[in-house]
């Protein structure tokens, strides 16, 4: 048996459609599940600093549960197990509005966001204390000093491992196809269901992640550089600040 | 091991997918090779191909092939072959079955003319119809109720597509199995579930409350099953053929069928006389 | 409402033949984790060697092979896996080898980028001092710089291994049964999704978090002078 490429099938008929929707869908899902996740971040990051202890465990769990788990087992939680516990109108509302999307944004950001609130965390602890001192010995006022002096510096040390994470997100959307999400991934699946070509299907998916991806890292690396503060090492989470946590 | 260097260096040899010479049956030869036959079935659709109670992967169509096809390919090949099941859903089975990963569908399938213009199907061993799966008490009694009702069904099924045309005003809800329909009629987020007549009545049984169910409905479809292969592979046909044919002829099929749908099976579903006729046909009788 | 049961009755298919791997069905979650790791760490040595390599050649394309599986989800490279090997070789194949080998050089790219980081982080110093002694390249980076460079990066492989761990989980697309495939059988059948996965997500997080606890403790070893 034969297999002849036929790339036309790409663009002729639905595949191309398909194509584009679930591009969108995987940029819609991760962009509202990144804003979750930061906003989880931020906020399981700042809890870890009060003195009040139960908010301190609470953030200490929320991490440490939910980021070693796998993010797939995550999805199926949050479809399957989910939805029967919720009141009966927002359930009604979930099934006539693609619960699976809803599922599987929730399961995406309140993942990473257990990811990001460690990056967020590090960064700032990597900043030493004397900074602030120095700065409020020397006039300025708490909002300046973390205007002037924190937040820059803890700004260029979180951003890079951030966008690592953030790509990750991008790439971890591709989980939800399996609560049928009609994401890219899924998509690729589908031209393949129906034209039998899956060699062409699966190339055109891999290009469009290897174009988003290489290209966010690429912008990144371009902005990193461009406010980068000469004699500022930025050396978050030690060799292989590169990996995924 | 070897394997997997074989496959590491295919890898980074690829450059065009290779193209294999048309032989005389290159499916048997490779079963022949291997020793195994692999075949693509369900893991949810009792008392088809299912796993049970006991985590164990049975069901009618499996003990078909085990007890009819594997004793006729056997005898082909001249060597003893052994069985290898894979997971395959509606969506999946014919690119899984002609990416070469698994040999034959043997599940659930309907044999349509317009599937055969993809793949080869053996001979008819179950006849149904389509029908829907309501909570007991539905106002839903058949595909005259469900227009702007929310149905379920399995993506790729012919249940899906018959909806499609027939009640456009319904909305469809498609799910990639028939496991995750089931869930979505048991939370309420469908009104009904179409599917295969008997496979309703197989879930209604096995359900954690059958009481809950009902299968409503005349049939709005006329469902053959019949087990698919690649197509352009006669002589894995005629053996796959004959063994169903030898089961069809000493009885050994009806003796499966009473083991499942006997008054003492999983299913009681008696085989009616036109249905025995319609598959006793098929083999010329 | 939260009812156990379900679990206890289905306790050992979960755990002996989705965790373990020891059934009628192959699977199992350690019976691919174990050697995924061990042949991804390796494999992934071999990368960074060649990513740091003078001679272009090899070099370029260690880069791409890593900038490549680097830019591209986990689940699209099993699809690829799934898809072309029986394509490739003609004949079906067990779950198990296409889940493996996805995973294999999936991974060697994220375990390539930590070793190289590893071992750029030996001061130059090191490497000279070896070869003012006579070393060779190979011997000086086989008994100085490596030596040393996996030390620094224990943290960071062991985070590596962790996430290696999780993805395991996505086999089961693929139909190969491990924790979460046996999960999803058994709630097909019982229904019973919240009990099933929080399950689930208990076992992988002992796991994971015991790896975690071990990668500390290593971590403390105090470094030879």
């Amino acid at each position: 048996m034969s297999y002849q490429l036929k790339w036309s099938v790409l663009w002729s008929g639905q595949s191309g459609h398909w194509l584009l929707q679930g591009l969108l869908t995987t940029l819609q899902i991760s962009a509202l599940a990144w804003v979750l996740a930061v906003a989880l971040g931020i906020l399981s990051g700042a809890l870890r600093t009060v003195p009040f202890k139960p908010l301190r465990a609470a953030a200490v769990f929320y991490v440490e549960f939910f980021r070693n788990v796998p993010l797939l087992v995550w999805m199926f939680f949050w479809y399957f197990g989910v939805p029967p516990l919720l009141p009966r109108p927002v359930q009604d509302w979930l099934f006539d509005h693609s619960a699976e999307f809803w599922a599987g944004m929730f399961a995406l950001g309140v993942y990473h966001g257990a990811r990001m609130s460690e990056v967020i965390r590090s960064g700032i602890q990597s900043i030493p204390r004397t900074q602030f001192e120095a700065s409020v010995a020397m006039g300025l006022s708490v909002w300046q000093s973390y205007r002037l002096v924190i937040l820059p510096v803890a700004l260029r040390l979180i951003v890079p491992p951030l966008t690592n994470d953030s790509l990750n997100l991008l790439k971890n959307s591709s989980v939800a196809l399996t609560i049928s999400v009609a994401e890219l991934t899924f998509q690729t699946r589908q031209i393949e269901t129906y034209t039998a070509r899956a060699f062409e299907a699966l190339t055109a998916g891999t290009l469009i992640y290897l174009v988003l991806c290489v290209g966010i890292a690429g912008v990144m690396s371009v902005v990193e550089r461009r406010y980068a503060i000469p004699g500022l090492i930025a050396r978050v989470g030690g060799p292989g600040g590169h990996a995924r946590p | 091991m070897k394997r997997v260097l074989v496959v590491l260096l295919a890898f980074l040899l690829l450059a065009t997918p290779l193209s294999s010479a048309s032989a005389q049956s290159q499916t048997l030869d490779k079963i022949k090779e291997a020793g195994v036959l692999t075949i693509g079935t369900r893991t949810g659709s009792p008392p088809f191909a299912y796993i049970n109670k006991n985590n164990e992967w049975v069901g009618f169509t499996i003990d078909l092939v085990e007890q009819l096809v594997i004793p006729a390919i056997a005898k082909e090949v001249g060597k003893p072959i052994k069985l290898t099941k894979k997971e395959s859903t509606p969506p999946t089975r014919i690119p899984l079955l002609n990416s070469n990963s698994v040999d034959l569908i043997a599940g659930t399938m309907t044999d349509t003319p317009e599937r055969r213009q993809s793949v080869e199907f053996s001979l008819t061993f179950f006849l149904t119809g389509a029908q829907f799966l309501v909570k007991k008490g539905s106002p839903i009694h058949g595909i005259n109720d469900i227009a702007g009702k929310r149905i379920a069904a399995q993506q790729g099924s012919t249940n899906a597509k018959i909806i499609r045309e027939k009640v456009p005003t319904a909305q469809l809800r498609e799910f990639p199995d028939q496991p995750a329909a089931f869930q979505a009629l048991v939370q309420g987020q469908v009104d009904a579930y179409t599917n295969d007549g008997i496979q309703l009545y197989g879930l209604k049984g096995k359900a954690p409350n059958p009481g809950d169910w009902e299968v409503v409905g005349d049939f709005f479809s006329e469902e053959p099953y019949g087990m698919a292969m690649r197509k352009g592979d006669a002589k894995f046909k005629q053996t796959v053929d004959a063994g169903l044919k030898q089961g069809f002829e000493s009885g050994k099929y009806f003796e499966i069928y009473d083991k499942w749908f006997g008054p003492k099976g999983e299913l009681p579903y008696p085989l009616s006389p036109q249905v025995k006729a319609y598959l006793l046909k098929q083999i010329g009788k | 409402m939260l009812d156990l049961s379900v679990i206890t009755h289905n306790f050992k298919f979960l755990i002996v033949q989705g965790f373990l791997g020891i059934g009628n069905f192959g699977g199992g979650t350690l019976r691919l984790a174990i050697p995924a790791i061990a042949l991804g760490f390796a494999l992934g040595i071999v990368v960074a060697l060649a990513r740091l390599a003078n001679a272009a050649w090899i070099r370029v394309p260690a880069v791409v092979y890593v900038e490549f599986f680097r830019g591209v989800p986990l689940v699209m490279v099993i699809f690829w896996f799934w898809f072309i090997i029986p394509q490739l070789l003609g004949l079906p194949l067990p779950e198990y080898g296409i889940a493996l080998t996805a995973f294999v050089l999936f991974e060697a790219a994220y375990f390539g980028e930590i070793v190289r980081a590893g071992v750029q982080s030996v001061p130059r110093g090191q490497v000279e001092a070896a070869r003012a002694l006579g070393l060779s390249g190979v011997k000086s980076m086989r008994y100085v710089v490596l030596p040393q460079a996996l030390r620094n990066m224990i943290p960071s492989l062991v985070t590596q291994m962790i996430v290696l761990f999780k993805d395991t989980s996505l086999a089961s697309i693929i139909g190969y049964v491990d924790l979460t495939k046996a999960a999803q059988i058994v709630n097909n059948r019982e229904i019973r999704p919240f009990e099933l996965y929080l399950f689930i997500a208990v076992v992988y997080w002992i796991c994971t978090y015991s790896m975690s606890r071990m990668a500390r403790r290593l971590e403390r070893r105090p470094t030879p002078a």
